[in-house]
C-alpha cells in the first residue's frame, strides 16, 4: 500500500486540481457546443441562403476526429484568425466545435419530431412564428432531446482527456506528469482511469434517469 | 489574414509529402481493421453474457460493458501501453513490452467492444422469443440457433448503429499517434518538426480525414441501406 499512498494519496492535491480544470473546460465547451449547435441548427432549418454553409460546417465538425480538430484549432487558427491565444481557449473551442456539429443534428431531429399540427394550431390562434417556436416547438423539442444532450456531455468529458496534449493542465495532464516524475505508472494511471470511468458513468446514469423521468412525466418516447 | 488563409488552403506542402502522409493514413486503416475485428468479437461475447440466463454472467457482462463504454479512449490507450505490460510482466515473471501498434489495437478494441456489445444486445433482444423456441422445437442446438436464426437478423438490424460506431472507431484511431504509432497525425507532427509550418499540414490532415470519413461513411450507409431493404 506504500506505493498507493505515495503516488496517489499524497498527490491528491495535484490530481484534484487537474480534475477541477477538466470540469471547467468541459463545462465551457458544453456551453459553447449548446450555443453553437443551436445556432447551426436554426441556420440550417430557417435561414435559406446560409443553409449550405451550415451543412458544410456541421458535416465537417462531425466527420473530423477530435484530436485532428484540436491540433488544427490550436496551431492553425492563431495564424489565420489571430485567435485563440491560449491553449486552454483552444481546448474548449475544439471540444465545443466538435459537439456543436452533433448537437445541431440532435436538435434538428427534436424539432422535426414536433408534429406539424401543433405549429398550425399556434398559427391559427394568431401566434407569430417566433412565438410558435419559443412557446410550442422549442419546449417539446428540448424534452425529446434532453437525454441525448446529456449524452453529448459525456462525449465531451471523454474527449477532454486530449487537451492534455496541448499542455492544458487537466486530470490527464497531471497524471502523465506524475508518471514522468516517478516512472511508476501502475498506480497513478489506474486510479485516474477509474476516476474518469466513474465520472463518465455517473454522468451517463444521470442521463438515463433524466430520460426515464421525462418519459414518466410527459409520456415521451426515448430519444 | 487573407494571406494566411491562402496559405492554409494551399495544398502544395501537404502534396509534397503525400507519399509519407498517405502511408500514415494506411496505418489508421490497419489499426481500425484490427481493432474493429477485436471489438466485434469481444462485443458479441459480452452481449451474449448480458442476455445469458445465468445471473453471474449477466452481472459480469454489465460491469464489463459499463466499464469500457464509459472509459475515455486516450486514457485506455495510455493505460494499455504503459500499465498492462507491467502487470502482465509481474504475473509472468519476465519483462514484457507491447509495440505501440499492439497497444493501440488492444485499447481501442476493448473500448469499442463496450459500444458494440450494447448494439448487439439491443439487436438480440429485439428477436421474438418465439423464433428461438421454434428453433429449439426443431431440435437445433443453442449455437445453431444463434448462427442461423438470431445473428443474421441482428446484423441487419444493428447495421446503421454499427456504422456510426465504426466511424467513431476510425476517428479514434488518430489518437494512436500519441503512443507513436506512425499514423497520419504522427507523420504530420514529424514533418512539422522539419518544416515548422503547421498551417498547411494540419489543415491538410483535417481535410484528408474529413473527405475520407465523410465519403466512405456516406457510401457505406447507402450500400448497407440498399442491402437491408433487399433482404427484408
Amino acid at each position: 500500500m506504500g506505493n498507493w499512498e505515495r503516488l496517489v494519496w499524497n498527490q491528491r492535491g495535484v490530481l484534484l486540481q487537474g480534475l477541477a480544470v477538466t470540469v471547467e473546460i468541459c463545462l465551457i465547451a458544453f456551453a459553447v457546443a449548446l450555443l453553437g449547435g443551436l445556432t447551426l441548427c436554426l441556420i440550417r432549418m430557417y435561414v435559406k441562403p446560409l443553409r449550405p454553409l451550415a451543412i458544410v460546417l456541421i458535416e465537417f465538425f462531425r466527420a473530423t476526429p477530435i484530436f485532428v480538430q484540436l491540433m488544427w484549432v490550436t496551431y492553425v487558427w492563431p495564424e489565420v484568425f489571430g485567435w485563440p491565444d491560449a491553449f486552454f481557449t483552444a481546448g474548449w473551442v475544439a471540444l465545443g466545435l466538435q459537439s456543436s456539429g452533433y448537437l445541431a443534428e440532435t436538435l434538428r431531429a427534436g424539432i422535426e419530431a414536433v408534429p406539424r399540427g401543433h405549429r398550425e394550431a399556434g398559427y391559427s390562434v394568431g401566434m407569430s412564428p417566433v412565438m410558435v417556436f419559443v412557446r410550442i416547438v422549442a419546449p417539446q423539442a428540448l424534452l425529446t432531446v434532453a437525454p441525448s444532450i446529456v449524452n453529448q456531455f459525456t462525449v465531451i468529458v471523454k474527449s477532454s482527456t486530449l487537451v492534455s496534449v496541448i499542455t492544458v493542465q487537466d486530470l490527464m495532464f497531471q497524471a502523465l506528469k506524475l508518471v514522468n516524475v516517478w516512472y511508476e505508472p501502475i498506480e497513478i494511471l489506474t486510479v485516474v482511469a477509474i476516476l474518469y470511468i466513474l465520472f463518465v458513468f455517473s454522468l451517463s446514469q444521470a442521463g438515463k434517469s433524466l430520460a426515464d423521468l421525462l418519459r414518466r412525466r410527459y409520456g415521451l418516447a426515448a430519444a | 489574414m487573407s494571406e494566411a488563409l491562402v496559405a492554409a488552403l494551399n495544398p502544395s506542402m501537404f502534396w509534397e509529402y503525400r507519399a509519407v502522409l498517405l502511408q500514415g493514413l494506411a496505418f489508421n486503416g490497419y489499426v481500425f481493421a484490427a481493432a474493429a475485428a477485436l471489438a466485434l468479437s469481444v462485443g458479441l461475447a459480452a452481449a451474449l453474457a448480458r442476455v445469458n440466463r445465468a445471473r453471474p454472467f449477466r452481472w459480469i457482462g454489465t460491469v464489463y460493458v459499463e466499464t469500457f463504454r464509459n472509459a475515455p479512449d486516450y486514457i485506455m490507450v495510455v493505460w494499455v501501453h504503459f500499465v498492462l505490460p507491467l502487470l502482465l510482466g509481474a504475473v509472468l515473471g519476465r519483462r514484457i513490452e507491447f509495440p505501440p501498434f499492439v497497444s493501440a489495437v488492444i485499447a481501442l478494441g476493448f473500448v469499442y467492444s463496450g459500444y458494440f456489445a450494447e448494439t448487439f444486445r439491443a439487436g438480440i433482444q429485439s428477436i421474438p422469443t418465439g423464433q428461438i423456441e421454434a428453433g429449439r422445437a426443431c431440435g437445433m442446438s443453442d449455437r445453431l440457433i444463434l448462427w442461423r436464426i438470431v445473428l443474421p437478423q441482428v446484423v441487419r438490424r444493428m447495421l446503421p448503429e454499427a456504422i456510426n460506431q465504426f466511424v467513431s472507431l476510425f476517428k479514434a484511431t488518430t489518437i494512436v499517434s500519441l503512443i507513436a504509432v506512425p499514423d497520419l497525425m504522427y507523420r504530420v507532427s514529424m514533418v512539422l518538426q522539419q518544416e515548422m509550418k503547421p498551417l498547411p499540414l494540419y489543415t491538410g490532415a483535417a481535410l484528408t480525414y474529413f473527405v475520407v470519413i465523410y465519403l466512405v461513411s456516406s457510401l457505406v450507409r447507402v450500400v448497407s441501406e440498399r442491402w437491408r431493404s433487399k433482404v427484408y
